[in-house]
Order: C-alpha cells, then sequence, then structure tokens
C-alpha cells in the first residue's frame, strides 16, 4: 500500500503550498518524473521528512506502522529493535522446520518473514465493525463497515494487546509476537479468535443496521 | 552453464569456475562448500569455503566451546558448517611443524569484534581432537571472573575462593570431550579432599573427575589437580595437550567479584583463575597453548580496544610473552561472497531485495553480512551502535567496507533508517 502523503492533513503545520517528499530511489533512478514534476522542484518548496521514512530496499510501510503502533513513551530504537528480533525469530523457526521437513512438505512452509507477517495481518483484520449509538435512552452496538486505516489499526492493536496482555510474563515481546504471528497466519491463535467474534455479534446485531444513517 | 553473478565486479569464485568446467546442465555447483571433513588436510586451496562438522564432533569436541548466536545457527540450519580461514589455517600449518620436546607455544588470536576469532579457535580444536590430542577447552574465561553467585571459602587453602558451580559444570564437559583419555591416565600422587574422601595414587583420572562432578564442593579443587597431572604427564610424551582458552586476558584483568564485607576479591585469590594461570605458563613439555582475545565479556576495558597489549595488560603481556600473534580480520571478497552464497543455498535470505545487485550490495556496504555466529534478522537498514544484524544466522561482525569506493555509488546515503530522504539525482 503507497502512501501518497507523509505527513498528516488536518494539523499539519506547513502552508499547503509546501511538497511532499519523495523517497523512493526508483523515482530518481530511472526517467519515470515528467518534466513539468522535475520544473515544480525546482520552484516550489519541499516539506522536511520524517525521522521515520526511509529509501531502503528493505524497508516496508506496514512494518513501520506497527513499529509505531507497538511504540511505547517514543521509544523508537526498542520498538525496531523487537520488531527485528520478531522477524528473525520467525524466520528461524520456520527455516529449522523447513531443514527437517521432507520434500513435499518444504514447499507449503513459508520462510519469508515479511510475508508471514502481512499474512497474519489480513487474517487478523475484521471485515465488519461495531459501533455505539444511541436510541431513545439505550445504546446499542450497531454493525458498521470499517475504512481500511481502521481495520489494519484494529489488527495491529489486537495482536500487541494479546501479546502484551495473554501472555506468560517472562517471555520476551518477540517470542510472544512470533508465536502468535506465525498462529494468525495459519488462522489460528486467539487474535483470530477475537476477530471472529466480532464477527459474530455484527452479525447477531444485524436488526439494529438501520439505527445507522451515514 | 548458467552463472548468476551474486554482485558484479567480485564474482570471483563463480568466474573461476564458469571458465574452468564444462557445461553441465545436472551438475550440483557448491563453490562455497568442500567435503574435506578433516581439518588436518585443510589448505589454501580450501579457503572461503565451508566444511561440515559431524554431529558427533559437534557433540563431543564442542560440548561448550562454540559461540552461542553460531549453535543458534547450527539448530535452524540442522548442520554445523565452519569456514576455513587464514589464521586457523596459520596455527594448524604451526601446530604441525612444532617440536613436542620443547616447551609448549603460546598462539594468540586477536582482532576486533566479532571477526572469527572463537571460530578461529573452534576449527584448530576440531584439528587436535581429530590428531588425538587431549583438548582443554575454557571456552570463556571471563564467566570465571563475573555473576558468580556462590563464592564460596576454600577448604584447603585459607586466602582463596572456589567457585563450585562453574568449575562442576567445566568437568561435565571436559569429561564429554575427554572420556576415551580418562581411562588410561593415571594419578601420580594421593589427593585427599575432606576426611572420608581421597583419591589415591595410581587411580584413573575418570575417579578424579567423578568426585569433581558429584562433590561440588570440592570441583574447584579437582580442577587445579587435573591440571596439575595433565601438565606433568603430557611432557611424558604418551599424548599431546592442548590448551584453549578462549577470552585470556581475564586472567590479568580485574573481577567484579565481592567478598560478604563488599570488599572487591583479586585474581589471585579465586581457585580457577590461579591454576588456569599456572597452565598458561609454558614450564611444561608436549602440547600448545592456543588462545584467543575478547574484548566482549571483558570487564573494565574500552570496547574498542583489541590489541594484546591493550587487553592483556602490562602483567599479562609478559606472561604471554613470547607468544605467537595471529591477526583475525573482516570478510575478504571471496569469503563474503561464499558465505553469501552458503546462506542462500541454506533458505537464509528471504526479502526478494537481498538477492538482487544492489540489495547485496548495501548489505555489504551496510555491514550487515556478518560471520558465521550471530543470528540476526533479514533487514536491518537502520544503524545503531549495535552491530547490524541482518542477513547472517549467527554473526557478531560487520563485514565493513571491504571496496568501499564501488559501494559508495549506491549505498552511502541509503544506510539509516533515520536517514533523511534522498533529494539529490543518484549516479545511474
Amino acid at each position: 500500500m503507497a502512501l501518497y502523503r507523509l505527513s498528516a492533513v488536518r494539523w499539519s503545520r506547513y502552508n499547503p503550498y509546501y511538497m511532499e517528499p519523495e523517497p523512493r530511489r526508483e523515482v530518481y533512478v530511472s526517467e519515470k518524473e515528467k518534466d513539468e514534476e522535475r520544473e515544480l522542484k525546482r520552484v516550489r518548496p519541499i516539506k522536511a521528512a520524517t525521522s521515520g521514512t526511509s529509501s531502503s530496499l528493505f524497508s516496508d510501510s506496514v512494518i513501520s506502522k506497527f513499529i509505531n503502533v507497538m511504540m511505547q513513551d517514543g521509544r523508537k530504537v526498542l520498538a525496531r529493535e523487537i520488531m527485528t528480533q520478531t522477524l528473525e525469530t520467525i524466520k528461524r523457526k520456520q527455516v529449522e522446520k523447513y531443514h527437517t521437513a521432507t520434500e513435499t512438505k518444504k514447499l507449503e512452509i513459508e520462510c519469508n518473514p515479511y510475508n508471514v507477517f502481512h499474512q497474519a495481518l489480513e487474517n487478523c483484520k475484521p471485515v465488519i465493525g461495531l459501533t455505539s449509538i444511541q436510541r431513545g435512552g439505550k445504546y446499542y452496538q450497531v454493525p458498521i463497515p470499517l475504512t481500511d486505516n481502521r481495520r489494519r489499526f484494529m489488527a495491529m492493536k489486537w495482536l500487541i494487546t494479546e501479546c502484551r496482555d495473554n501472555k506468560h510474563r517472562r517471555t520476551h515481546m518477540y517470542e510472544k509476537l512470533a508465536q502468535e504471528l506465525l498462529a494468525a497466519s495459519a488462522n489460528e491463535g486467539n487474535v483470530v479468535k477475537k476477530k471472529h467474534d466480532l464477527h459474530k455479534m455484527a452479525e447477531a446485531n444485524r436488526a439494529y443496521a438501520h439505527y445507522r444513517w451515514w | 552453464m548458467q552463472v548468476r553473478s551474486v554482485h558484479s565486479g567480485s564474482g570471483l569464485q563463480l568466474q573461476a569456475v564458469a571458465m574452468e568446467t564444462e557445461p553441465h546442465p545436472a551438475k550440483n555447483l557448491s563453490v562455497f562448500r568442500t567435503t574435506e571433513a578433516d581439518p588436518a588436510r585443510h589448505s589454501e586451496q580450501h579457503a572461503a569455503q565451508y566444511y561440515t562438522l559431524s554431529p558427533t564432533h559437534l557433540r563431543t569436541v564442542f560440548p561448550h566451546g562454540l559461540p552461542p548466536r553460531f549453535q543458534m545457527q547450527v539448530k535452524t540450519f540442522n548442520e554445523g558448517c565452519v569456514m576455513v580461514r587464514p589464521p586457523a589455517l596459520e596455527i594448524i600449518s604451526h601446530l604441525k611443524k612444532a617440536d613436542y620436546s620443547k616447551p609448549a607455544l603460546h598462539y594468540l588470536l586477536y582482532g576486533a569484534t566479532g571477526c572469527g576469532k572463537t571460530m578461529s579457535l573452534c576449527h584448530v580444536l576440531h584439528y587436535c581432537s581429530t590428531q588425538g590430542w587431549l583438548v582443554l577447552h575454557i571456552p570463556d574465561a571471563h564467566l570465571w571472573v563475573k555473576n558468580c553467585k556462590e563464592l564460596l571459602p576454600s577448604s584447603s587453602r585459607p586466602s582463596r575462593f572456589d567457585q563450585p558451580v562453574q568449575a562442576s559444570q567445566w568437568l561435565q564437559n571436559f569429561k564429554v570431550t575427554n572420556d576415551h583419555f580418562l581411562s588410561k591416565i593415571k594419578t601420580t600422587r594421593r589427593y585427599v579432599w575432606t576426611k572420608r574422601e581421597r583419591t589415591e595414587e595410581g587411580r584413573p583420572l575418570a575417579e578424579l573427575v567423578e568426585q569433581g562432578v558429584n562433590r561440588v564442593k570440592s570441583s574447584s579443587d579437582v580442577v587445579g589437580a587435573l591440571l596439575r597431572e595433565l601438565r606433568l604427564q603430557a611432557g611424558q610424551g604418551d599424548f599431546r595437550l592442548a590448551v584453549a582458552v578462549d577470552g585470556v586476558n581475564a586472567a590479568w584483568g580485574k573481577t567484579s567479584l565481592k567478598k560478604e564485607d563488599k570488599s572487591a576479591v583479586l585474581l589471585e585469590e579465586l581457585t580457577l583463575i590461579h591454576n588456569m594461570r599456572k597452565m598458561l605458563n609454558n614450564d611444561w613439555c608436549g602440547g600448545a597453548i592456543i588462545t584467543a582475545l575478547s574484548q566482549t565479556g571483558s570487564l573494565y576495558t574500552s570496547r574498542l580496544s583489541y590489541l594484546p597489549q591493550e587487553l592483556l595488560g602490562q602483567e599479562g603481556f609478559d606472561k604471554m610473552d613470547p607468544f605467537v600473534p595471529v591477526p583475525v580480520s573482516n570478510y575478504t571478497e571471496k569469503e563474503f561472497e561464499s558465505c553469501y552464497l552458503y546462506y542462500m543455498d541454506r533458505n537464509w535470505l528471504q526479502h526478494p531485495n537481498s538477492k538482487c545487485e544492489s540489495g547485496s550490495r548495501l548489505e555489504k556496504r551496510q555491514g550487515q553480512v556478518q560471520e558465521n555466529s550471530t543470528g540476526a534478522g533479514q533487514w536491518c537498514p537502520g544503524a545503531g551502535r549495535k552491530p547490524q544484524r541482518s542477513l547472517t544466522p549467527g554473526c557478531t561482525r560487520n563485514v565493513a567496507s571491504v571496496s568501499g569506493l564501488k559501494m559508495l555509488l549506491l549505498g552511502h546515503y541509503l544506510m539509516h533508517a533515520f536517514n533523511t530522504v534522498m533529494l539529490l539525482q543518484l549516479v545511474p
């Protein structure tokens, strides 16, 4: 998912005249830029890029978002370390399984931790959500559609809270995350169960769907 | 024959092979591996190639010797492969030519953190073990001078301190490595441990080791007795003794241990260290003393220091003098390529970008290919003080700029995750 805007719209202190910076290197290496765009860049000022942007070949926007959600007290370095260790742990487990598996089984094992992560996140995203709407003095849980951003955020939040709260306290975060991600990518585990519970609740409350007016 | 070049300009191994071999579609090409599993037959032609350690050897020769990251790698890949590198080859060639009727020679492996000193030491020990030597391996001397929960005052001498847990653990590992020797070598004098326990003269060493393993309280003294016996009998020519100490600078550094009245413990007061120092003295014949420095676990030393003078200190240097210094450096181009091919073969490099030219160059430039002893994730373009752990299952050291100029073209401003964005035109 390509982000077309790197800084927020509503609370940005920048003059709207400022343009977004371009972190992707292929734009500069190839001749994809058209002449008018290049002219614009010569004249118009460009916003400063945030510390979190990267032009590395190995950077992934979803992973960066996950790191930000996991970060506490602004400790980005720690959050990144945990993420790196998580990806390493996932890869180790999968590669170990790969090398001890039979030939037929080898094709089914996904060794790339990025694919495992993306698959797990996909499996954890709810399709439909619930919101509290007041009618006649009572509050009803009404099923509503969710935007992509909201779904992604819910999946990430569930993964992180599940790992923080419901696991043995002596295990490291990266171990807990690795276990949960591997389980989620196979459609097992508590987070996927939570998603299914949400879907069931929405299905049960479908009578109230007309309370939604947007 | 399809020869996929890893990155242009330094496909040395692949180019060489492409020129020599005839096209054969079914041939399984592995330029980074060698089938020669006997370290005695390793030579310069095997340099930068991986040889496989058999599972029995891994269990018996290295119960405690391998770096923890390498152990993780062995578990992940289901095989233990060590790269043949010049420092180890040098020491092995010296060992082949040495005169064992003269006093033991000191060999000292030194180099920056993560360059491969411990792995070279393990390679040499594998050679010694396959040649039938008795291997006395102290995996990390730093573990004996810090973080000791139980420090008992010694029963035999008033001013000494024992470390029962460390000593008994070491004795167990020693037994695993040298089981076949313990029944052949006999003690030369009587040892009295307590009122009721003693080991008579002429008993096999296996009994001595059993005593130390079972009675943890006297295990440090057992270690001392064992070292004494081996020192005396190595000179008689039945067997050759290889004393290997990793982190030898701990023997002449400082401890962080404290007595009960909060005063610091001196190194001389620790039984284990005292006996180790006597062993490192080259007044015995019939073997070799192979050591490696280590800054990583050492106490009260600067992180950047790696030279023998800095780490050993004045006292240590005088005691080790004269020694054969063996420098261990970062991977060369050829070794890097070998490591890269090995990881590709073992299905460790997963990110699609790591297989392309710029990706592999990036990893090389960012110093992310490291020697085979630490585990790593796969991406870590970001920096930080810690060594970048990417690309490798088990490495500690960066293979930093090998050919910096080449890398500068693409790599140098793509490094940190917190880099500012490139606003300049890249040179294509």
